[in-house]
Order: structure tokens, then sequence, then C-alpha cells
């Protein structure tokens, strides 16, 4: 009789052990999964820092209505108007997968600079962070011209004279603006290469630059650690502590580091300033 | 930041690491949480306001103020602000300078404070400036969707084909989102009705489409270069004769 633990598995988990080990073997995916899910964060985070993690999702919800809306729309000047027109009114459930995908795009302009600022507020652009922070720069950036060529693909009236207006405005910028302009536009004039042209950066070369920075933001999150909010219980008794290891040591005008601080007399009857 | 204090920062935060808890699932469940109730939102949304389509492009379309979708509001705001109409308000403010120059800020911030402090009360000038640029961006967009959209179908009195023409062009440029034609129009740029008076001639109108700063120094007028030859002149004979010859009816 053998026990348990080290006895022979049911061989569905045999096989199922066989291939995560190989798996594992060859790319440490196990241990790249283990370390990003079971890392160590901050005992103390915040309601406000799930606004990133929530804009990445939204920006997953976009992909997939935006690929839905692709397999139904066609880029071109003759047919992208009545295309939409079918998706509104004729295809299956075609208004809602439109709908999200335009109140998908509010949301994520909403989400993104809400993450901002609670980063901005939370001063977590800081030291060892700012790389992190210059890619979600550049992603809200990369966010705001996704906004800019989708809102021509509608090519409807409005979508239409605001993109010529857009167009008008970086034209006039100097040096430059003209020929940006003209490679936006694939011309002098808004026309049927501009449609297919929007289509292109919007469902293309966006993406993939969202996609990379999004890899590169969350890779430097989880490399450098979710922050922890300034205000936490655990940084005031922390500050608490070394202030009076600092005030310890110039009664014995010893320098600060050189005393050894054994135990505290009174942490935990002085409020600290958190509301412990 | 001294070395010393980015070592600080490193030690407190080891401990803040050392004492708390896995990511999963203690903080990736107060994402999902987030996240599905904005999916929630917007499905709501999409439900409640049902996305429509505006009318097809018809390129004689002439009562049309084009606007750009909400979160554009606060740039097309701010091109009413920077009216060139003198040296203290040059367009260029608004077309290039201050977008450019809030995007720089934006990801130079951590470049440009580089002291350790986070705590709120501690940054009070970190503050003051976040504080001014949301209040003006954030007003800028109410701004944007409160103002009026203007406009009526242009016609001219009398009636030929130059202004059959121009009624076209300034519908399909959006001329009346900064200017009034008629009876409506924005007032980024000057009042068109009585353009006329100035009696400056039909070249320097031509001129003065296709390159407005060489007429008008500082003018925030973007270039109508691309314009069709007819379609300047029709344009341009119609200016010029606006509030004289002819009349918008």
């Amino acid at each position: 009789m053998t026990t348990k633990d080290i006895g022979p598995k049911n061989p569905v988990a045999q096989v199922g052990d066989g291939v995560v080990d190989y798996v594992e073997n060859r790319t440490g995916a196990k241990t790249g999964i283990s370390w990003f899910l079971f890392r160590n964060v901050p005992k103390e985070t915040s309601w406000f820092q799930t606004l990133g993690f929530a804009a990445m999702a939204v920006f997953g919800l976009q992909a997939v209505t935006g690929i839905v809306l692709a397999m139904y729309y066609k880029p071109s000047s003759d047919t992208a108007y009545q295309s939409i027109q079918h998706i509104t009114h004729e295809v299956t459930f075609g208004w809602l997968v439109r709908g999200m995908h335009k109140w998908g795009a509010t949301a994520m302009i909403v989400l993104v600079f809400l993450h901002m600022g609670r980063v901005f507020l939370f001063g977590s652009y800081k030291y060892p962070r700012e790389l992190t922070w210059v890619t979600g720069s550049i992603l809200l950036i990369l966010t705001m011209f996704m906004g800019l060529t989708g809102y021509l693909l509608v090519w409807d009236e409005k979508a239409y004279w605001a993109t010529v207006v857009a167009m008008n405005i970086t034209a006039s910028a100097p040096i430059l603006g003209p020929y940006v302009a003209d490679i936006m536009r694939a011309g002098p004039d808004m026309g049927p290469d501009t449609l297919s042209r929007f289509y292109s950066i919007h469902m293309l070369v966006i993406p993939g630059g969202i996609l990379t920075f999004v890899g590169l933001h969350l890779f430097l999150v989880a490399k450098l650690g979710i922050s922890e909010p300034p205000w936490s219980k655990r940084s005031y008794k922390a500050r608490y502590d070394q202030e009076a290891a600092e005030r310890a040591a110039a009664r014995e005008r010893v320098p600060a580091g050189r005393r050894e601080v054994t135990a505290d007399p009174a942490p935990q009857t002085v409020n600290a300033g958190g509301d412990q | 930041m001294k070395k010393a204090q980015q070592e600080a920062y490193k030690r407190d935060y080891a401990q803040a690491k050392a004492e708390g808890k896995p990511f999963f699932p203690y903080a990736i469940y107060k994402d999902h949480i987030v996240a599905i109730l904005c999916f929630a939102w917007i499905i709501g949304m999409a439900i409640w306001h049902r996305v429509e389509i505006g009318r097809p492009i018809y390129e004689a379309t002439t009562d049309f103020v084009p606007r750009p979708e909400w979160y554009f509001f606060f740039l097309f705001e701010l091109l009413k602000i920077f009216k060139g109409e003198n040296f203290l308000t040059p367009v260029i403010m608004a077309t290039f300078i201050v977008p450019n120059v809030l995007m720089a800020l934006l990801v130079l911030t951590p470049f440009i404070d580089r002291t350790p402090e986070r705590r709120l009360e501690k940054r009070p000038f970190a503050m003051a400036v976040a504080m001014i640029i949301f209040t003006s961006l954030a007003w800028l967009t109410y701004k944007g969707a409160t103002s009026e959209a203007a406009s009526g179908a242009l016609t001219f009195e009398p009636q030929d084909d130059n202004t059959e023409l121009a009624a076209k062009v300034i519908a399909a440029n959006g001329c009346q989102s900064c200017h009034v034609i008629g009876a409506g129009g924005g007032n980024l740029g000057p009042n068109l009705n009585t353009i006329g008076n100035q009696k400056r001639g039909v070249q320097w109108h031509i001129d003065h489409l296709k390159a407005p700063s060489s007429k008008v120094p500082g003018s925030p007028m973007p270039p109508f270069a691309s314009l069709s030859e007819p379609d300047l002149k029709a344009l341009a004979t119609v200016l010029d004769g606006l509030g004289t010859t002819y009349q918008v009816k």
C-alpha cells in the first residue's frame, strides 16, 4: 500500500503535470506566472488603484467589439455609411455592439484620465516609477488618437466635417504641420484614401502601439510593485519610528543610524496622524 | 532625488511589500469588481442611449457646424480664445503651442518633480499646478459642450453661379464654425456679412484664403490653399461683394 501523496496520481493529473513541466522546462512560464500573480503588494492598497486595470479591461472590450464591427464594416467611401447603417439597423445586436464600442471609447478616455489623476495625487510617478509614468502618458496620447481616428470611420456628416477641421488645424502647425496633415489625409484633401488610411491607423497602427506600451507598462508595474498610498498606516508608523529613532539618537549625541533601536517606547499610544 | 533618498524609499517599500499580501487574489479582486462595474455602465449606456448615425456626407451641406467628440472640446474652445486678434492671442497658441506644451508636461512630469515627498499636503506647488490644469480643461470642455451649434441654410441675393458655388464651398469647409455668415455661425473669426464694405478686391481674398497669415499677420485661420481655382474665385467674389453686391438672404 502506498500513501496518497507519493503514489501514482490519476492519469489525467499525470498528463496535466507532464504538460506543465514540459512548458515550464522550456519557457519558465509557470515561474513567471506565479511570480506575477503571487508577488506581494502592500497591504493597504486603495480602491482608486483599480482604475488602470479597468482602463485595460475596457481596452480589451474595445478590441472585442471592434473585431465584431470590423466583420461588417466596409472601409470605402462608397460603402462605409451603408455598412454602419446595416450594423445599426439590421445585424442582430449590431446596435448593441456599436453602442458598446462608442460608449467604451468614452469610458476608456475617462478611465485613462482618472487613472492619471490617481497616479499624480498619490505621487506614484516618483522614483523608481518614472518610466512607468512615461509609458502611461504615451498610452494616454495613443488613446486620444484612437478617438480621433475612430470618429471618422462612421463617415457621416459630423465625422467628416469634424475631421476636416482637425486636419486643417494640424496643417496650420509650423514646419511639419502641412506634411503631417498631408500624410494623415493621404493628399491635400479628404477623400476615399483618407478613410482607408484612418481605418488602417485605427485598426492596426494604434492598437499595436497600445499593446506594446500596455505590455511595457504592466511589466514595470509588476516589477516595481504597486505603490503604497502615501497616507497608509504603515508608512505613518514607519515615519514615526524613524523620527523617534532620530530624536533618541540626538538625545544621546550619537549619529542617527549608529544607535541600535531595540524597542520603541510608545508608538501605539500616540496618534501619528493616521486613523488608527 | 538623492541616492540616499532612493535607498530609503526602496527600503521602505520592501518593508511594505514584506508586510503585504499576494496580488492574487487580494488586489486583483478589487480590479475585477471595478472593471465589471465599468462594463455594466458601458452596456447600460449602449442600451439607454441608442447609438445613431448622422446624415450622409453631402458636399453642398449648408447648415452644418462641425463639432468634435467631447474629449476634444477643450482644444476646440482654445481656438475661440486664441483668435489671433492681437499679439497676445496668436492662433498658433491653440493649434500648436498649448497642446504640445501639455503633452510635454505630461510626459516629463516625473523629471520635473523629483522630490521624494508623496503626501498631498506636502506638495502644494504640484497640487496648485494640477488644480489649475484640471480646472481649465474641465471649464473648456464645459464651454465646448454648451456652445450653441448655429446656422441655417445659406442663400445669397442676388443668386448667380458664384453664390451657388460659394455656398457649397462655405459649407464644405465649415466656414461657419468660426464666422458668422447670415444669421448664424461661430464667434471665432470676424463676422463676414459686411466684409465686402472693406473693398479689398477679389485677388486680396484669394490670396488671403490661400495663406491667411500673409495678409493678416498672426491670423488664426487655417489656409485653404487646397481649394480649386474656380472655388477660390467664386468664394472671393462673393466675399468681396458681401454687404454691397450680395446679401445673405
